[in-house]
C-alpha cells in the first residue's frame, strides 16, 4: 500500500489552493515574509536556545534514548528491591550517567562536566532542558539521576567555595569515574510534609528531626520520610532543627550515609516512578562535624526555600517531558492504528484531540523555558506558578493520550499507563500544587496588600 | 419474577455485608492484589449468596439476572456500586461474567456451568465505539457502505486484537461479531483463540489484561433477526456501560471515605487539614462527583428497554470524567502518602482510569451521540 499524500480532510501539498509550496514562489519580499521551513517541532525549538543549551539538549535526548528508554519497562515491573538494594540495569544507568557528566553538571569543568560555553546561562535553564529529555524516556530513571542534583543545591547555595571544593567537588569526581556518589535532599518529615515547604505551616510545626550538640559537632535523632534517593545516597544534606528550638533554627547538615546511626528504615512502593527509592530515613545520635554545618547554624529554612525555587521548574519540566511522551505515545498510535481501513489520524475527532495535546505540550514547554532562561535568582512566584500549572496540564495530556488509546490506554505495552503513573507525582512532591499556588500569593503579598498600587500580571 | 423496590433495599443490605465483610476485607492490602484462587473463593461465596450464578436462565435474584423492572435495575446497581466499594477488580469480573451469562441466555447458549468465572464478555469491537456506525445501526438509521464496512471491521476479531480484561483463567469469551449486515454473537475458547497475555495492566490489578485475536474463526455463530440483534447488542451495551459506571461510583465511595478520614486526623499549617479551603475544594469536588454519579446511577434504575441508549453514552463521558478527578483529588488530599500503594487511594485512580477505558473508552461517546441523534458518519 503506497503512503498516503495528504491527511484526509485536507488537501495535498501540491494541490493548487494549497498554500505551503506555493510560499517558495512569492515574489523576494513576499517571499521572505511568509514562506517557512517545515521542521520536526522539535528541532524548531532549537532556534530558541543558545549553542552550549542546544547541544547539551541534543546529548541529552541522545543519552535517553541509548540508555533509559532500554531498562524503562524493566525497572517499572521489577519487583520492589529490599531497601539499599539497587537493580543492576539502574546502577548501570547510573554509572553510564556519571561517566557522561549527567550527575555533576551544575558546575563547569575542571570541577563539574558543564560545559564553559554554558556558563552565560543560567543552569536551571539548561537542567529543565535535560530534565524534560529524561522524562520523556523513563519517569523513574528521571528521578533517580536528578534527585540527586536537587540533594547538592544546598551545597552550591550555601554559597561557600569550601563547602563546594571540598563536599561537591569529590561527589561530582566520583561520579564521572563511573562510581556514582548519589546526594540525596531531605526535607519532608512524617509529621511534616507542606510544613516544611511554606513558612505559615513551619511556625507552626514540631521538628522531628533535632540536632544536639555535641564535642565536634552534633548529634541528630528524627526520621525523614519519602526521600527520593536516600536509599542509594552516599551523602544527604539532611535539614534539622536545633534542640529546644523551632523550625526558624533549622539547619542544613551535609550527612555521611555510611555512618552509625543513619538507617534506611524502608523504601516505598508506588504508584510509578519505580525506577527511583523513596526512602524514609532514621537518625539515631548522628553525628555530624562542625565542617559540614552548610550554610551556617540556622540558615537552613533559607537555603531550603532557595532550593525548591530552584528545583520547581525543573519539576515543571519533568511535565513537559511526560506531555510530550505522552503526545508522541500517541501520535504513533495514531498513525499506525487502524479503523474501518484508515488510520485514526485521517479522522477529523483525532487530529483535533492531538492537536489539543501537542498545544498543550508546547505551551508548557514555552512557559518553561520563559521562566527558565531567567532564573538566575529564580523568584519563589514565577517557580511555584510553573511548577504548578505545568504538571496540572501535563497530567491532562497524559490523561488526552489514555482517552485516545481507549480500550489500549490501559495496556502497558502502550506505554501511555506508565507516562500517567509517573507524572501523577509531580503534582505532590516539591510542594503539592495547592502549596505551590499558596506559594505564589505569598510571594506577590506587598503587592498585593497595597491597595493603591496598580498590579502588572 | 419482579422485585420491588423495598426487596430490593433488604437484598443490597445483605450485599452491602458481603461486599464490606468479606470483599473489602480479603483485599484490605491494596499493594498486595488477590490471587486467582481468593478470587475463585470469593466468587463461590457470592454464588453461595445468590449474587453469581451458574445458570443461563433467570434462576434467582443474581447480578444482570433480572433487568426488566426497576426493582431489578436497582438491585444490580446498588449491587455493582457496593462492591465496587470494595474492590472494583472483583466487582469488575463479577459484572461482566454476569453479563455474559445473561446474554448466552438470551442467546439461548449453554455455559459451562462448573466454572463461575470461566466466562467473559466484551460488548464492543476492537477500538472504541465505531464512531457513528454503531449508534445509527442500533437506531436503525439506513447505513451506507463506509459504515458497513466501518462496524465490519470493528467487529473484525481476526483482522484486529481485541483487548480483554478478565480474571487469569478465563476460558470461554463471549463477543459481538458482524455478519450478514447485523451482530451475531459468537462464544469462542480459548484454547482456539490467539490469545497473547499483556504485562500488568494500568489497573483493575485482580485481573489480568490479554489481546485477543480470532485467526481460525472456528467459534460457531449465534445469528439474530435484524431486531433481535438490536434489541440484544442494544441492552448489552446499555448495561455494559451502567455497570461500568455504578462500579467506578463505588470505587469513589470508597475514595471518599478514605480522603475524609485522612483529612481529619492529618495536621498541616497548624490545623487538621480539613480546615484549609484548599483541602476543601478537593473533598467538595469529591463529593460533587459522587452526587452527580449518585444521581445518573439513581436515572437508570429503570427497566432495561425504556433507558435510552443515547443517555447512557452520554452520562458515562462526564461521570467518568468527574469520577476520575475526584479520584485524583482523593490522592491529592493525601499528599505523599497517596501516592503508595499500600495506602490505597492511587489504586482507585489506576481503577477509574480503567473503568472509563472500557467497552470503548469515553473519547468516541462524542460521535456515537451524534450519531444517535442523526448525524451521518
Ligand atoms: C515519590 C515521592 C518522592 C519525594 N521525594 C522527596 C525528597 O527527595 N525529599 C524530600 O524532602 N521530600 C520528598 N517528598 C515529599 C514531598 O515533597 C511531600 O510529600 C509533599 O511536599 C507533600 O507533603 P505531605 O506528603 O506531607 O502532604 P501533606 O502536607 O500532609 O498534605 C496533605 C494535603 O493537605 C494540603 N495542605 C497541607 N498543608 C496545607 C496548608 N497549609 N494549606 C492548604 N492545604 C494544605 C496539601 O495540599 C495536601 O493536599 C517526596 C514525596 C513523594 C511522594
Amino acid at each position: 500500500m503506497s503512503a498516503p499524500t495528504h491527511l484526509e480532510g485536507h488537501l495535498p501539498a501540491d494541490h493548487p489552493l494549497s498554500p505551503r509550496r506555493q510560499y517558495r514562489d512569492l515574489p523576494l519580499i513576499g517571499r521572505s515574509l511568509a514562506n517557512y521551513p517545515v521542521k520536526d517541532l522539535w528541532e524548531t525549538d532549537f532556534a530558541r536556545l543558545p549553542g552550549p543549551l542546544a547541544r547539551q539538549r541534543r546529548r541529552a535526548r541522545a543519552f535517553a534514548e541509548q540508555h533509559l528508554v532500554p531498562v524503562a519497562d524493566e525497572l517499572d515491573l521489577a519487583a520492589h528491591l529490599p531497601a539499599g538494594e539497587c537493580h543492576p540495569a539502574a546502577l548501570e544507568v547510573l554509572r553510564e550517567a556519571g561517566r557522561q557528566g549527567w550527575l555533576s553538571y551544575f558546575l563547569p569543568r575542571p570541577l563539574g562536566s558543564m560545559p564553559w560555553r554554558a556558563l552565560p546561562y543560567p543552569p536551571i535553564w539548561q537542567c529543565s532542558l535535560i530534565v524534560e529529555e529524561f522524562s520523556r524516556a523513563c519517569g523513574g530513571l528521571m528521578l533517580l539521576l536528578s534527585a540527586h542534583h536537587l540533594g547538592a543545591m544546598p551545597l552550591l547555595l550555601s554559597g561557600n567555595v569550601r563547602n563546594i571544593l571540598r563536599h561537591l567537588g569529590p561527589v561530582y569526581r566520583s561520579c564521572e569515574r563511573g562510581d556514582p556518589h548519589l546526594v540525596a535532599f531531605a526535607i519532608t518529615e512524617p509529621g511534616a510534609g507542606s510544613d516544611v515547604e511554606e513558612g505559615e505551616g513551619a511556625a507552626r510545626a514540631h521538628p522531628g528531626v533535632v540536632a544536639t550538640s555535641t564535642t565536634g559537632g552534633w548529634l541528630l535523632n528524627g526520621r525523614k520520610c519519602f526521600i527520593s534517593g536516600g536509599d542509594l545516597a552516599r551523602t544527604a544534606t539532611v535539614f534539622a532543627a536545633l534542640e529546644g528550638e523551632g523550625m526558624e533554627s533549622w539547619t542544613c547538615f551535609y550527612v555521611d550515609c555510611a555512618a552509625p546511626g543513619f538507617r534506611v528504615a524502608r523504601t516505598e512502593l508506588k504508584m510509578g516512578m519505580r525506577a527511583s527509592g523513596a526512602a524514609e530515613l532514621e537518625f539515631t545520635d548522628l553525628f555530624v562535624p562542625h565542617d559540614r554545618v552548610i550554610g551556617g547554624l540556622r540558615r537552613g529554612w533559607a537555603i531550603n526555600r532557595a532550593t525548591l525555587n530552584a528545583s520547581r521548574i525543573p519539576v515543571a519540566a519533568m511535565g513537559v517531558g511526560f506531555a510530550r511522551a505522552a503526545t508522541e505515545t500517541a501520535l504513533d498510535f495514531a498513525k499506525r492504528y487502524t479503523l474501518g481501513g484508515r488510520a485514526l489520524i485521517h479522522y477529523q475527532d483525532v487530529q483535533l484531540h492531538l492537536a489539543t495535546m501537542v498545544a498543550e505540550t508546547r505551551a508548557i514547554r514555552s512557559l518553561v523555558w520563559q521562566e527558565a532562561r531567567g532564573a538566575w535568582q529564580p523568584r519563589q512566584l514565577n517557580a511555584s506558578m510553573c511548577k504548578f500549572h505545568a504538571t496540572d496540564r501535563a497530567q491532562v495530556v497524559c490523561e488526552m493520550a489514555m482517552d485516545l488509546l481507549a480500550d489500549h490506554g490501559g495496556l502497558h505495552e502502550r506505554k501511555v499507563e506508565k507516562i500517567f503513573r509517573d507524572v501523577r507525582l509531580t503534582r505532590i512532591f516539591e510542594g503539592t500544587n495547592q502549596i505551590n499556588r499558596l506559594s505564589l500569593m505569598e510571594d506577590w503579598q506587598d503587592q498585593l496588600l497595597d491597595v493603591d498600587q496598580h498590579m502588572g500580571v | 419474577m419482579i422485585v420491588e423496590r423495598e426487596d430490593s433495599a433488604l437484598l443490597l443490605a445483605e450485599v452491602d455485608r458481603f461486599a464490606r465483610e468479606r470483599v473489602a476485607a480479603a483485599t484490605a492490602r491494596a499493594e498486595t492484589p488477590i490471587g486467582a484462587a481468593v478470587l475463585e473463593q470469593l466468587s463461590q461465596e457470592a454464588a453461595a449468596l445468590g449474587l453469581l450464578s451458574t445458570a443461563t436462565g433467570e434462576s434467582g435474584f443474581g447480578i444482570w439476572e433480572h433487568v426488566d423492572h426497576a426493582g431489578a435495575m436497582a438491585f444490580n446497581i446498588g449491587a455493582l456500586t457496593q462492591l465496587g466499594r470494595a474492590n472494583a477488580g472483583v466487582a469488575f469480573a463479577w459484572h461482566r461474567t454476569a453479563l455474559a451469562r445473561w446474554v448466552a441466555g438470551q442467546l439461548a447458549l449453554e455455559l459451562d456451568a462448573a466454572s463461575l468465572l470461566g466466562t467473559t464478555l466484551v460488548s464492543t469491537g476492537h477500538y472504541g465505539l465505531a464512531r457513528t456506525s454503531v449508534a445509527r445501526w442500533l437506531k436503525s438509521a439506513a447505513l451506507h457502505g463506509d459504515e458497513v464496512a466501518l462496524l465490519a471491521d470493528w467487529l473484525d476479531r481476526g483482522a484486529h486484537a481485541t483487548v480483554v480484561v478478565a480474571p487469569h483463567a478465563w476460558r470461554t469469551l463471549l463477543w459481538p461479531v458482524w455478519s450478514d449486515g447485523r451482530i451475531a454473537w459468537q462464544l469462542a475458547h480459548r484454547d482456539r483463540l490467539d490469545v497473547q497475555p499483556c504485562r500488568a495492566q494500568h489497573g483493575l490489578d485482580e485481573l489480568a489484561a490479554f489481546q485477543v485475536r480470532d485467526s481460525s474463526s472456528t467459534a460457531e455463530l449465534k445469528r439474530l433477526d435484524d431486531a433481535a440483534s438490536r434489541l440484544i447488542y442494544g441492552r448489552t451495551l446499555k448495561m455494559d456501560m451502567i455497570g461500568l459506571l455504578a462500579i467506578a461510583a463505588g470505587a469513589l465511595v470508597r475514595g471518599q471515605e478514605l480522603a475524609t478520614d485522612y483529612a481529619a486526623i492529618r495536621t498541616q499549617g497548624g490545623k487538621i487539614i480539613a480546615g484549609h479551603p484548599a483541602v476543601q475544594r478537593m473533598l467538595g469536588d469529591i463529593e460533587i462527583a459522587r452526587h452527580h454519579a449518585d444521581v445518573a446511577l439513581a436515572s437508570l434504575a429503570r427497566p432495561i428497554d425504556d433507558i435510552d441508549a443515547g443517555a447512557v453514552a452520554a452520562t458515562r463521558v462526564s461521570a467518568h470524567a468527574l469520577l476520575c478527578d475526584a479520584a485524583n483529588q482523593v490522592v491529592q488530599v493525601h499528599g505523599g502518602i497517596g501516592y503508595m500503594c499500600e495506602a490505597g487511594p492511587e489504586k482507585i485512580v489506576r481503577d477509574q482510569n480503567m473503568l472509563k477505558l472500557q467497552a470503548g473508552g469515553t473519547r468516541e461517546a462524542h460521535a456515537f451521540l451524534a450519531g444517535w441523534i442523526g448525524a451521518f458518519a
